[in-house]
């Protein structure tokens, strides 16, 4: 099946500053896609362009088989957006803003009623539906920001940082719904600085720094794509042999072993969840008395730092 | 079409929002007709009054156009304020033609004006006099395309200006500049011979005569008092300036708004 969005050297330039730099992205249809990269990384911009919001200043993209430059309003039509900030006036109330949005996204009456009170409650703003905006916190604006989407179920939703300034709790609320979302049949794009958020959400994750994609893939195949990334720290209950630390040596998987404490050995692998089992059976068959074991695979925070050698932390504070 | 009529209504929402301000203002603009009349009917000098027979019957068709001209302006500070917030790429976003949404915009403005400028409108047949049937659908005509044309002038202020300062400023030079050289508030005879007299620039007499505020108000006050004469030129002004600018306002709207 071909990709539903395909970018081919989308290219966005303000003045001598190049926001977005010969992307060249696939999306597939039915799945969540992950843009993870820090502010200024380009994602909003490239948001901004598909959306057909801005027009790139080279290259284009494909949005459902239509070119964003010559056919801008097919592509509308198959687009929901919910901003990065909450695109409202401060006049509006919550109701009009969502109701007036499914409206225009041609729900009919009795639709529209329906799931902008299922929506609203969902999202606990159901109670606050004729306030004004102004009198919102942020994380209620960016609710109804949300909300918009949620109630349109486009072909494809762009959601920009979904859930920065809101709760725990609604940051799960938020997450269970875009899931729902695509199971429903919809396309998602989801741009994000949170690490947690693009790991647990996306089927791919594709990572941007200062304008460039530098890497796209699944966020299983992308902490497998760091040498050495996941690390097994075994306690023995007495010193492990040379014969025992050669054997776990001979696992292909294995990097480097490291003994950390008399009874400690500490093994750099990859592909932890394939090769545990394996080592756990040797070392039972060689007789050695194990007292526990520690897993931990390496995070998106860590595929950031070994694709842009910056923690996620230090980019963010050079792109502003 | 559909869309138009979404935009019309998210606009004529937002209008509506200041329902009690805006019936302060059309109080205000209705207690300035009446103290005016009677302030200035008292200091005008007596060869005017002669000729203009009362000042309210005179003021109260200009009162009328620049209710509709500061009302179909207002759209501008919306546009103005959508752009600072960036709640213009939310517009930009939805799926409607960049036509729809740009027209949409400067047909509400218009329409807003219409119904701000309303009750003024009416107060003028009930004082001043009342036109033939004819007569009064050509001034509605002529008053629709006039707020199509100023509500495309402030949209096309509001996305070229990119603070609220300067969007106020701008918006103060036109008003001052459409309203003070035209014969809204004093007769075009007035202005014609202050410019012979030198006291008043010719270019600006120029100007006054082809400003659109000029020509409506006179074709108001042509079909209510029979002075000045009609003249088609008067409809001729007004259809030319609604023309350009709702024209511009569209292209503006859509090129410059895509740029922000």
């Amino acid at each position: 099946m071909p990709p539903i969005i395909r970018t081919e050297n989308l290219t966005k330039r303000f003045g001598n500053f190049t926001a977005v730099d010969h992307l060249n992205l696939e999306v597939n249809e039915g799945e969540i896609l992950g843009l993870l990269g820090p502010n200024g990384a380009g994602k909003t911009t490239t948001i901004l362009m598909l959306a057909t919001v801005i027009r790139p200043t080279e290259g284009t993209a494909y949005v459902g088989g239509y070119d964003v430059r010559k056919n801008p309003d097919k592509v509308r039509e198959l687009l929901g957006v919910a901003f990065q900030e909450p695109k409202l006036l401060w006049v509006s109330t919550p109701w009009d803003v969502v109701n007036w949005h499914a409206k225009v996204c041609g729900l009919s009456t009795q639709e529209r009623k329906r799931r902008v009170r299922e929506v609203l409650e969902a999202l606990d703003m159901w109670d606050y539906r004729h306030r004004s905006v102004h009198a919102l916190s942020g994380g209620m604006r960016k609710r109804v920001e949300i909300a918009k989407v949620l109630i349109q179920r486009p072909k494809i939703a762009i959601v920009d940082e979904p859930t920065a300034q809101i709760d725990i709790v609604g940051k799960h609320k938020i997450w269970r719904m875009l899931r729902e979302l695509r199971e429903e049949g919809t396309t998602i794009i989801l741009a994000t600085n949170e690490l947690y958020e693009a790991d647990v959400l996306s089927d791919r994750v594709g990572i941007m720094h200062r304008g460039k994609l530098l890497v796209c893939d699944t966020p299983q195949k992308l902490k497998d794509s760091i040498v050495g990334g996941d690390i097994v720290e075994i306690q023995f209950e007495s010193d492990p042999s040379p014969k025992i630390v050669e054997e776990l040596e001979h696992f292909r998987e294995v990097v480097k072993i490291i003994k950390t404490k008399a009874s400690t050995l500490r093994l750099y692998l990859n592909r932890v969840e394939e090769v545990v089992p394996k080592i756990m059976s040797t070392l039972m068959k060689e007789g050695v008395a194990v007292s526990s074991i520690r897993m931990s695979e390496p995070s998106l925070d860590d595929v950031f730092a070994h694709y842009t050698g910056l923690t996620l932390e230090e980019a963010q504070k050079e792109g502003g | 079409m559909r869309h138009i009529v979404h935009i019309l209504e998210n606009d004529f929402r937002n209008f509506f929002r200041y329902k009690w301000w805006l019936v302060g203002l059309i109080s205000m603009n209705l207690t300035d007709l009446f103290i005016m009349a009677i302030v200035y009917n008292r200091m005008l000098n007596p060869a005017i009054i002669q000729q203009i027979k009362s000042y309210f019957n005179f003021f109260a068709p200009g009162l009328t156009v620049t209710g509709l001209f500061a009302s179909a302006f207002m759209i501008g500070r919306e546009v103005n304020m959508e752009k600072r917030r960036e709640v213009h790429q939310y517009m930009l976003s939805l799926p409607m033609t960049r036509f729809e949404l740009a027209f949409g915009r400067v047909l509400s403005g218009g329409l807003r004006g219409m119904v701000y400028m309303s009750p003024l409108l009416a107060t003028c047949f009930v004082f001043v006099g009342l036109p033939t049937l004819e007569q009064f659908l050509v001034i509605l005509v002529v008053l629709f395309f006039l707020a199509m044309g100023i509500s495309g002038l402030s949209i096309a202020i509001a996305v070229s200006t990119k603070s609220l300062d300067k969007f106020v400023t701008a918006r103060g030079l036109v008003y001052y500049l459409l309203f003070f050289c035209s014969s809204v508030f004093y007769p075009f005879s007035l202005i014609e011979q202050l410019g012979r007299e030198g006291k008043f620039p010719m270019f600006l007499v120029a100007f006054a005569r082809a400003n659109p505020l000029s020509n409506a108000s006179d074709l108001i006050r042509s079909f209510l008092l029979g002075t000045p004469p009609f003249s088609p030129e008067m409809i001729v002004s007004v259809l030319i300036f609604s023309a350009v600018f709702t024209t511009f306002a569209a292209f503006a709207y859509i090129k410059l708004i895509e740029r922000a």
